[in-house]
């Protein structure tokens, strides 16, 4: 349940915010950024997913295919009409939502759940093969470099930001931005009549059509705006990587990484997401001498977390801790 | 030769029996009463495993059945009729009622059987190569008492044996019902209606909410008190 | 369309014939483990992938085709049987063990491929034809390697269902599928009956990793395409219904050859995808069943 905010709570999210707008101050290496920045790039995506399939109770396996869209959407919008990347990102961002619509639509409309993930998952494959097929446009596996990064800045106090690869300060800041928009949008739906209406959906229809709701039409808009942030996700890793394969951009890799980062920081949970991104990536980078055994690790580990605490480690951790129970 | 005591039985916070206990003879018909919700079907499903006991024990000639798994208690001379028959509707009759036998201990002999449970019911023979699914309500409910005969049970438990079926067939299970007893077969059946049940059982037990109310023989129940409060409301 | 001769036309529906068995073999193992647990598993690409790699290391130590794809068959049935003891099992006792089970089989299929990498290394291994020579009917010109893998399809597919419907397990299976609690009443031990189907489901995708082993060659990632033409090839024909697999296995391995003629292999997946989400959105039971 999406229960007040306690006071603990709403300190905790102060000081994380207050170490994320901190820690380049701190004079940390570019490396670190780096990390920090596929952190909170992983953190959109799975907040994003986590609304769709923990919150909505939407178990969908093809939201990498929003991903890819956004990313590709925004480089070949940036490269080929000459926009900038800070209008294409949004522009990117809006057509994975468009696709969302268009493949929630069927998907809302099955009930049994093997369905809807053979259907996401082949849509998430439909994009990859296009994005593969059609060299003409993207280059294919070939890769597709020359994206533009964002156009500098003069903000007042601060002066000109850079978005370079030498300087990563920049990009640094607007994730975390873009991070921030992702979860306040997702606390601002979440908390409104509509978030309401969701969790009457999780726990059952029949409350939620008691409530007198428009259920698909709640369910399509969440879903899409949950492609949307994707979306965001992809084309900021777009412009910022500056390099774009389908494998990379649209794999099933992808998709893996950011279900094990859900479902180890707790699926329908507000935090999980961002704990798994948190975990699951640095784990990654700190174990690059293992990297050979990295999906290994990934795949036993959702197994694993499946198996034993299918509530995410939140709920292994603090043993004294009650968890709250869902009604049956 | 069956055994309740002081059973609890819960899904999941939600207790739905409360300290019942139980017996029931050799070759005997006992009804379990209530209302809806009382607990009846839990009651059965508890002996055929299909719940799990949260505490008290049910035991059968002597032996405790905690530790069966539901499909070990067929072998052991429980069967069980379902609510709402739960017949395998994509496979023949034949195969239904064939697929009692299945448990090792009463394997060998079913042949045998098999002719003795289409005697009770003809219309094994007329409709055996049809898929279940297509049987009225009746005609499964027939199938699914000789699905449950061919296990060779000493107990034969019927969840709501009459639910949804026409008075005609009632009468007609009624008679079948008694036909089986006759040949030693204790048989445990819950119903509502409390006239209905003591057109055929010896004894009864009454359910309300969770808990035991009463027991005894039909004429103690029909005439107690209880009875008329819990049905009646006075 | 150019015109072709008559033979070239027939060899084609041939060969498509001869892939969708494949397909089958592979669908059939799909549909047998969501027809009896509703479990979709999303690791039985893995399942054909080591049936791949158990061919290239027994056929490679010259162990006679002939009695290397019994024993795939054998070795995948215990591999499957120990996934679902270990695994799907306890699941599937859990309150969201829809998500859990393909979330778990998701994890698994990663694991298998990069355990598969580890172990045998990411260089494709090419495995010998089983057979060699090519059989002729007139104009019509087959390799004997394609003839055996219909032959083993066909021979594997009908042992399939006379199991299913002859047997006493194929009836405690074909029980366990449509009700499982009333299949326990009946005597039936449902978490055996889960256990095997595991198995036999695996040793279907075994047995076609092994057959197409020398036409495509063996790799860690071999998996994952056939996982999807198992996906379509199973909502073609119904999830869960096995006759129905094997339809649209076959359907979807003519339809595959045919259509080379129209437009190129790349775009192909594409439109067997597509294909199976429309008929998602209009059939969810399948082209061949009933509506429920």
């Amino acid at each position: 349940m999406f229960q007040p905010l306690r006071l603990n709570a709403l300190l905790t999210a102060v000081v994380a915010a207050l170490v994320v707008l901190g820690l380049p101050l701190l004079g940390v290496g570019s490396y670190v950024l780096h990390v920090m920045i596929l952190i909170m790039i992983f953190a959109i995506f799975a907040v994003a997913y986590n609304l769709v399939t923990g919150y909505l109770g939407l178990k969908t396996f093809g939201h990498h295919a929003f991903f890819g869209l956004g990313a590709y959407g925004s480089a070949l919008i940036s490269i080929h009409l000459g926009i900038g990347a800070w209008a294409s990102l949004w522009i990117g961002a809006a057509l994975a939502a468009a696709f969302g619509l268009f493949i929630g639509l069927p998907i809302l409309r099955i009930k049994s759940m093997a369905h809807v993930a053979v259907v996401t998952l082949a849509f998430a494959e439909i994009v990859r093969l296009s994005c593969s097929n059609l060299k003409g446009l993207t280059r294919g596996e070939l890769g597709l470099w020359g994206i533009p990064a964002f156009q500098a800045l003069h903000l007042p106090l601060v002066g000109e930001v850079v978005f370079s690869p030498a300087n990563k300060i920049g990009y640094y800041y607007l994730a975390a931005l873009l991070l921030g928009m992702t979860l306040l949008a997702t606390a601002v739906i979440l908390r409104s009549k509509i978030g309401l209406a969701i969790l009457a959906i999780r726990d059952g229809e029949d409350a939620a059509e008691s409530l007198g709701v428009n259920l698909t039409r709640i369910k399509l808009g969440v879903f899409a705006v949950s492609a949307f942030m994707v979306g965001v996700a992809g084309a900021f890793y777009a412009h910022y990587v500056g390099i774009l394969t389908p494998s990379a951009a649209i794999g099933a890799d992808l998709m893996i990484l950011v279900i094990a980062m859900v479902l180890v920081g707790g699926l329908g949970t507000f935090a999980g997401p961002l704990v798994g991104a948190v975990l699951l990536t640095s784990s990654a980078e700190s174990l690059r001498f293992l990297d050979q055994y990295r999906l290994l690790v990934y795949g036993g580990l959702i197994v694993l977390i499946v198996l034993f605490a299918p509530r995410g480690l939140a709920s292994l951790r603090l043993p004294g801790r009650r968890v709250p129970e869902r009604p049956a | 030769m069956l055994e309740i005591r002081g059973l609890d039985v819960a899904y999941g916070d939600y207790q739905v029996l409360w300290d019942v206990s139980i017996d029931v003879a050799a070759g005997e018909i006992v009804a379990i009463l209530g209302p809806n919700g009382s607990g009846k079907s839990t009651v059965l499903k508890a002996i055929i495993g299909l719940c799990r006991a949260r505490s008290g024990t049910i035991r059968f000639e002597g032996n405790d059945l905690a530790r069966l798994a539901v499909h070990d208690r067929a072998g052991i001379g429980i069967a069980m009729v379902m609510e709402r028959r739960r017949l395998f509707p994509a496979m023949t009759v034949r195969e239904n009622v064939l697929l009692g036998a299945y448990p090792a201990a009463v394997r060998h002999d079913a042949e045998a059987r098999l002719g003795w449970v289409e005697g009770l019911f003809p219309i094994l023979r007329e409709r055996g190569a049809q898929p279940a699914g297509r049987l009225s309500g009746g005609e499964q409910q027939m199938v699914a008492i000789a699905r449950g005969l061919m296990a060779k049970p000493r107990l034969l438990l019927m969840d709501e044996p009459y639910l949804g079926l026409a008075p005609k067939v009632v009468l007609q299970i009624n008679d079948i019902i008694r036909r089986i007893n006759a040949e030693g077969i204790a048989v445990v059946f819950n119903e509502q209606n409390v006239n209905l049940s003591f057109a055929l059982a010896h004894r009864g037990y009454l359910l309300e909410s969770g808990r035991l109310m009463l027991g005894g023989t039909g004429q103690e129940m029909l005439h107690s008190d209880v009875v008329r409060r819990v049905y009646l409301g006075e | 369309m150019t015109a072709m001769p008559i033979a070239l036309y027939i060899e084609q529906i041939v060969n498509g014939l001869v892939a969708g068995s494949m397909y089958a073999l592979v669908g059939g193992g799909i549909a047998l483990i969501y027809g009896t647990m509703r479990v979709l598993n999303m690791a039985h690409g893995e399942f054909y992938m080591m049936g791949g790699y158990a061919a290239f290391y027994l056929v490679g130590r010259s162990v006679p085709p002939v009695l290397a794809i019994p024993l795939v068959a054998g070795l995948l049935f215990l591999v499957g049987a120990a996934v679902q003891r270990l695994t799907v099992h306890y699941l599937l006792r859990q309150d969201g063990w829809l998500f859990a089970c393909i979330a778990a089989t998701l994890g698994l299929s990663i694991a298998f491929q990069n355990l598969a990498l580890i172990v045998f290394g990411e260089d494709y291994k090419t495995v010998p034809y089983y057979v060699e020579g090519i059989l002729r009917l007139g104009d019509i010109r087959l390799p004997l390697q394609r003839v055996l893998m219909l032959l083993v399809a066909v021979g594997t597919l009908l042992a399939m269902g006379f199991l299913l419907k002859k047997t006493r397990f194929g009836w405690a299976l074909r029980a366990t599928s449509q009700d499982s609690d009333a299949a326990s009443v009946c005597g039936i031990p449902v978490s055996r009956v889960h256990m095997i189907t595991f198995g036999l489901s695996a040793a279907l995708g075994g047995v076609a990793g092994a057959m197409l082993a020398p036409i495509y060659s063996v790799s860690p990632w071999m998996g994952l395409p056939v996982l999807f033409k198992g996906f379509v090839v199973v909502v073609l024909g119904g999830l869960g219904s096995f006759p129905g697999a094997i339809v649209g296995g076959l359907l979807l391995g003519i339809v595959e050859a045919l259509g080379v003629q129209i437009t190129s292999a790349e775009w192909r997946d594409v439109f067997g995808f597509a294909l199976m989400i429309v008929v998602v959105w209009a059939r969810p039971w399948g082209l061949f069943g009933k509506a429920p």
